[in-house]
């Protein structure tokens, strides 16, 4: 109970700490008293500067990054499976891919663009679950076929983006994510549809307690197993697919946060989903301030410093899913 | 509980059951017997409704059980699992609260009556000073008295338990026996449940239904049905049934059949 209190405590401060020094630096330093005093004044030319093009890549990543780890529990406790992340099986790919036509061809509907995503983002989760339900979903199994999916619809981004041109940009947004030069608009997005998906994800914890049990455990309970894995997925997919909308596509987030969390707070999800959408957040902002601070005035995107980080441990979860899966 | 005429198959070609009908005996114990593979479990998850048979009908009260919504059907029936899993760190009481599920709304949290058959579940099954211990820190014996408990704080008429004493050594296999005739007795559950050892079939069940290769081959009171002729039959092994002043009926395992 302590340590799980101490957690809540340190990872709020932390975040609220590095949520500060990430909008005082960059290529334009501030103090936290002319940040403060700017801000509320709005005299500071300096500030106003990092209140329009900072401080939406602040609050972008805290949103982002707190849905995406969402998005990992709420599919590992879909998938009762240790190893499922948006980003890794392809539900990211999915809706980024259906994201970037929605806004090439109707680009008035800009605002809806994640609603676009999460109709690619569900049908690469449809595919992915089941092409590798066999009786149930080996964890293993889950990744090679989430990595086929993931591989299909990156292709379709890339060729979509491709389209014959010479100028093609190196870092293309739908695979990787920069997170610069996003606007107020964008944030607009990501709040009212990020939040929206994280209260109805905690709204669900008991659901997600439930999958932890078998799924005749839990029909003999009278609950049903389809409606409730139905409902948790869709949430999860939302998350996910408006993070790609907005933020481009990240992964290894959901995989790496949850896992954290449960081992500081245990796996009831009344606490841990809170908990995970703290770190979510926390991690992701941490590596976009990172990543921007780093060798500035380049940028490393945050998406690539998860991947150096989440790579590593991907293989450290497979190497002990063999005792995971058998549970 | 009536059983009228039901086939099962996985595969939609083999049988895995073939045409079994019986009559279940309410506030009885029945237990079913029979070798490796013969259906016993099958046919349990078929009553449970955790598979759905072919042909046939099972009516519950006079209601094919089909019929039932979800939630009516926990509250009528409960089921102890061969195996269980659930989250290492989660508590005792935590897992015996799931059983109040059938009759909660959403979002409703615990209620005073809710209270009150947690509390006799966990004092039925002696898991009262455990109640906020994590299962993982209880021994294989008291995990299985934790999802017991579960089914008893569903408070159903019956109660269903497949092989509930694998896995057990043979002080907390008595106990967990002992504590089913206890629920039997002082609660009128109609208990059905599947067991390997014959001799705790006999010693704690009202009734037997022999199952082999998925058709029933005989139902009835122990001193009935149990033969040296019937176990030969079953299993494939010689064995002796016995009656003395202390014990009804006890079987001595001698040997394997010539033929099987």
């Amino acid at each position: 109970m302590k340590k799980k209190i101490l957690s809540f405590v340190g990872v709020t401060l932390l975040l609220c700490l590095v949520m500060v020094i990430s909008t005082m630096t960059g290529s334009i330093n501030v103090t936290f008293l002319e940040l403060i005093q700017g801000l509320v004044t709005g005299t500071n030319e300096e500030v106003a500067v990092i209140r329009d093009l900072r401080l939406p890549r602040v609050i972008i990543s805290v949103v982002a990054g707190s849905a995406l780890a969402v998005s990992g529990a709420l599919l590992q406790a879909v998938m009762r499976n240790p190893l499922a992340d948006a980003g890794i099986i392809g539900i990211s790919s999915g809706a980024g891919f259906t994201s970037i036509l929605a806004v090439s061809f109707f680009p008035a509907l800009y605002f809806w663009s994640p609603l676009f995503a999460f109709i690619g983002g569900a049908v690469a989760c449809l595919l992915v679950y089941s092409l590798s339900w066999k009786s149930g979903l080996s964890p293993v199994r889950l990744i090679l076929v989430g990595v086929a999916i993931n591989a299909v619809f990156s292709g379709l981004s890339d060729t979509f983006n491709y389209r014959g041109s010479y100028t093609v940009t190196s870092v293309s947004p739908t695979t990787t994510s920069t997170l610069a030069m996003r606007t107020w608009t964008d944030v607009e997005i990501m709040v009212t549809f990020g939040l929206t998906g994280l209260i109805a994800a905690l709204l669900l914890y008991r659901s997600c307690n439930f999958l932890a049990l078998q799924d005749k455990t839990v029909q003999n309970l009278g609950v049903s197993v389809v409606r409730t894995r139905l409902l948790i997925s869709t949430v999860a997919v939302l998350l996910a697919a408006v993070s790609t909308a907005v933020a481009g596509l990240i992964a290894f987030i959901g995989l790496l946060v949850p896992h954290i969390s449960r081992l500081l707070v245990g796996s009831d999800h009344k606490v841990l989903l809170p908990f995970t959408a703290l770190t979510g957040a926390l991690i992701l902002l941490l590596a976009d301030t990172l990543g921007r601070t780093i060798i500035a005035p380049n940028e490393i995107p945050a998406s690539i410093i998860m991947s150096i980080i989440g790579g590593p441990f991907l293989i450290f979860l497979l190497r002990r899913s063999d005792k995971v899966s058998g549970s | 509980m009536e059983v009228n005429d039901i086939s099962f198959s996985y595969t939609g070609e083999q049988n895995q059951l073939q045409q079994i009908s019986t009559n279940i005996q309410h506030g009885k114990i029945t237990t079913i017997i029979g070798p490796n593979g013969s259906g016993k479990s099958t046919f349990l998850q078929l009553l449970s409704r955790n598979l759905t048979y072919n042909t046939g009908q099972i009516l519950l009260n006079g209601k094919e059980i089909n019929q039932y919504v979800a939630k009516e059907f926990a509250k009528m029936i409960a089921v102890v699992h061969q195996q269980n899993i659930a989250p290492d760190d989660m508590t005792v009481e935590k897992l015996i609260e799931y059983g109040r599920l059938p009759y909660r709304k959403a979002f409703q949290s615990r209620q005073k009556d809710d209270q009150d058959i947690i509390e006799w579940a966990l004092s039925a099954t002696k898991l009262t000073d455990k109640r906020n211990k994590h299962l993982a820190e209880l021994s294989g014996g008291e995990r299985q008295r934790v999802w017991i408990a579960m089914a008893l704080a569903q408070d159903t008429p019956f109660l269903f338990l497949d092989e509930p004493t694998t896995y057990l050594d043979m002080y907390h296999q008595i106990e967990i026996l002992e504590l089913v005739k206890e629920l039997n007795e002082k609660h009128q559950q109609t208990i059905i449940m599947v067991l390997h050892d014959l001799n705790q079939a006999i010693t704690y069940s009202d009734y037997l239904m022999v199952m082999k290769q998925g058709k029933k081959i005989k139902e009835g009171k122990p001193i009935d049905i149990m033969t040296s002729e019937i176990i030969e039959e079953v299993y494939g092994v010689k064995a002796k049934v016995k009656k003395d002043e202390d014990h009804p009926l006890y079987i001595v395992p001698i040997g394997i059949g010539k033929e099987w």
